[in-house]
């Protein structure tokens, strides 16, 4: 019987610095190479000594010998991490949830709303899309950073803009930011969608998906079209420890995506 | 297959001390004991340590011998660039172990437990405890005055959940097989066993009949009502009131049955280079329960924490195993430092 507490070692092959204290992780399993998983889908990541935590796997899912993860030092465990380095051992467990519906979006246009660190989550789907881009419509990504040095996956954003439409903001600018300045929201005047063949789908900060979601609805958006990748404190992924709970479903198991017909009709208030 | 012996057998109260000296040399044994003036399940090494005339319910469930405060998950040696992990789920293969004196309510928390433990995904700590321990329930001639397991479909009839269970008429127990194991015991022991007669189980029958009747004259709402009642009163003013008297210290969750969130942590040695990793019980009333990184907390308001506990037993658990996950065992009510008594809050949400 295999136990799932158990985590599988991994090693750290490389890192990169994305931001002050955003860093992506590359890692790849002792028992050799990446991980099977949907755009989405996260891990539970252990640095021995400090515990364990989850995080959105940042890599594309096309990628069979490594995998990423970026990370934002905010906490004991983010710090410990940070201060390991190359060749150093931490744990893997999963991955978990269900992840974005590549599957169904086919066909569509997709929009992708991210907001500082959530744009980790969308970087697999974004890398999945332009790799199958004839399979997909228009594709915009609008996403917003705190300042123009907190944007993470810089080079990426530059590389993507060609075969996707991109659109940037800062809550803040500085000497050198010529685009816009204020919330993500402020971006849907530049961009036009038809939202009855359109998904969006969204990971930020609770309150920039609240508004993000009234903007969807009032273009139109249908319900089961407004996704989101929630964020919940998901100990141990399968639907045990009772910490991700939201009205009963388990974001770890049941999501963490999940469409606005399900979350409006959840009894606490998710977004 | 040999004759299945059906017919209940009843066994005097010097004998059953006999009965689990005998399962002592085969067994580790799990049994009520006394201790400064609570009764506690404990691991017991003679018969004369077990208390199993006990009132009411113990002080907590059985739940702690299959899924403990605080489980060693594993521990980790790290070795100049490896990490060696030794699963200590392992050294629990070989256990054999014998349960005495689970009330119904019980019984049935621990199916409950299964339910959530043993599914798609599963709890191998707690799988393995499950399937090597055997049953010997116990039913309640007298209820307390928090009972209320007739309310909830968990008691004081219980058909399912234990290999043997006893009900005291008086000098002796009736005992009623519930499984090949339970039956397997019975054989192995049949010379301390005589066969019940038909007054030994109308004897049973009165009892549980009795125990029923006196729960059931403290009226409890419909449980199929409850569901919709508490969709529709998610918001309702009630909520503040309990918020406001609660003092989040989770002490309902602590000696619930089927309460069994818990949160994962290391616990490093002084070395820094080894350490445990420890599955420990959380309370989904304390407001650390769902901060994320950063600070965020969801539920900050107490209100919004005493209602995750209502609404996870009696309505979400619906969607989850099927059924609600409340026992009736009362611990909750006869342990709360504020007197908050989870009857009085489903018939109030009823009401509404």
């Amino acid at each position: 019987m295999k136990n799932p507490y158990i985590p599988k070692l991994a090693v750290i092959e490389d890192m990169r610095e994305e931001a002050p204290g955003i860093r992506t992780f590359r890692l790849k399993l002792k028992e050799g190479g990446g991980l099977d998983f949907n755009p989405g889908q996260f891990i539970e990541l252990t640095v021995f000594g400090y515990g364990e935590a989850p995080f959105s796997i940042s890599s594309s899912p096309l990628l069979k010998d490594f995998f990423e993860l970026t990370i934002r030092k905010i906490g004991t465990l983010t710090s410990a991490l940070f201060k390991l380095n190359k060749g150093n051992t931490v744990g893997i467990r999963g991955p978990f949830g269900n992840g974005w519906p590549i599957e169904k979006m086919k066909g569509m246009n997709v929009l992708m709303v991210g907001g500082g660190i959530g744009i980790a989550p969308l970087k697999p789907v974004i890398e999945y899309i332009i790799a199958n881009r004839e399979d997909y419509n228009n594709v915009i990504l609008l996403y917003g950073a705190r300042t123009p040095s907190d944007i993470v996956f810089k080079k990426e954003l530059e590389k993507w803009s060609k075969p996707i439409e991109i659109h940037l903001t800062v809550d803040i600018g500085d000497e050198t930011w010529r685009g816009r300045t204020g919330v993500v929201t402020v971006l849907f005047d530049e961009i036009e969608v038809n939202p009855k063949e359109t998904y969006a789908i969204q990971c930020g900060p609770p309150i920039m998906m609240h508004f993000v979601t009234k903007k969807l609805i009032e273009l139109g958006f249908p319900e089961d079209r407004i996704l989101f990748s929630l964020e919940r404190l998901m100990k141990c992924g399968m639907g045990f420890c009772g910490h991700c709970m939201i009205s009963g479903k388990f974001v770890c198991r049941d999501g963490p995506v999940f469409d606005y017909g399900q979350v409006k009709n959840f009894l606490e208030i998710a977004v | 297959m040999g004759e299945r012996m059906d017919k209940a057998k009843t066994i005097s109260k010097d004998a059953f001390k006999e009965f689990i000296g005998r399962l002592l040399e085969n067994f580790q044994v799990i049994a009520p004991v006394r201790r400064e003036g609570k009764v506690f399940y404990d691991l017991v090494s003679h018969p004369n340590e077990v208390m199993i005339e006990y009132k009411g319910h113990t002080l907590l469930p059985p739940k702690r011998f299959f899924f403990p405060e605080k489980e060693i998950l594993f521990t980790y040696e790290l070795v100049n660039d490896e990490v060696i992990i030794y699963d200590k789920c392992e050294e629990l293969e070989g256990l054999k172990r014998v349960l005495i004196g689970a009330r119904a309510c019980d019984i049935k928390g621990l199916e409950y437990l299964d339910k959530v433990f043993i599914g798609e995904y599963h709890n191998p700590y707690y799988k393995v405890r499950r399937e090597n321990t055997l049953i010997i329930g116990l039913t309640c001639n007298e209820p307390m005055d928090y009972c209320f397991c007739a309310h909830t479909g968990s008691g004081p009839r219980i058909e399912s959940g234990y290999d043997l269970l006893l009900t005291d008429l008086g000098d002796y127990y009736l005992v009623d097989v519930g499984s090949e194991e339970g039956e397997k015991i019975l054989k192995y022991n049949i010379d301390i066993f005589k066969d019940a007669s038909e007054e030994d189980l109308q004897a049973k029958e009165k009892i549980l009949s009795n125990v029923e009747a006196r729960i059931r004259e403290d009226p409890f709402p419909d449980l199929d009502k409850m569901y919709d009642s508490l969709i529709k009163n998610f918001n309702a003013e009630l909520w503040e009131k309990y918020g406001e008297r609660c003092l989040a210290c989770g002490k309902c969750n602590f000696v619930c049955p089927t309460c069994r969130c818990f949160d994962i942590y290391d616990d490093p040695n002084l070395d820094l280079k080894s350490g445990r990793r420890i599955m420990v019980w959380d309370s989904c009333h304390f407001l650390s329960f769902t901060r994320v990184a950063g600070g965020l907390v969801f539920r900050k308001e107490r209100p919004s924490r005493i209602k995750q506990r209502v609404y996870h037993k009696y309505c979400y658990s619906i969607d989850e195993i099927g059924s609600i996950s409340c026992t009736g065992c009362g611990r909750c009510i006869d342990v709360c430092p504020a007197s908050i008594d989870i009857r009085e809050i489903v018939r109030e949400v009823v009401k509404l």
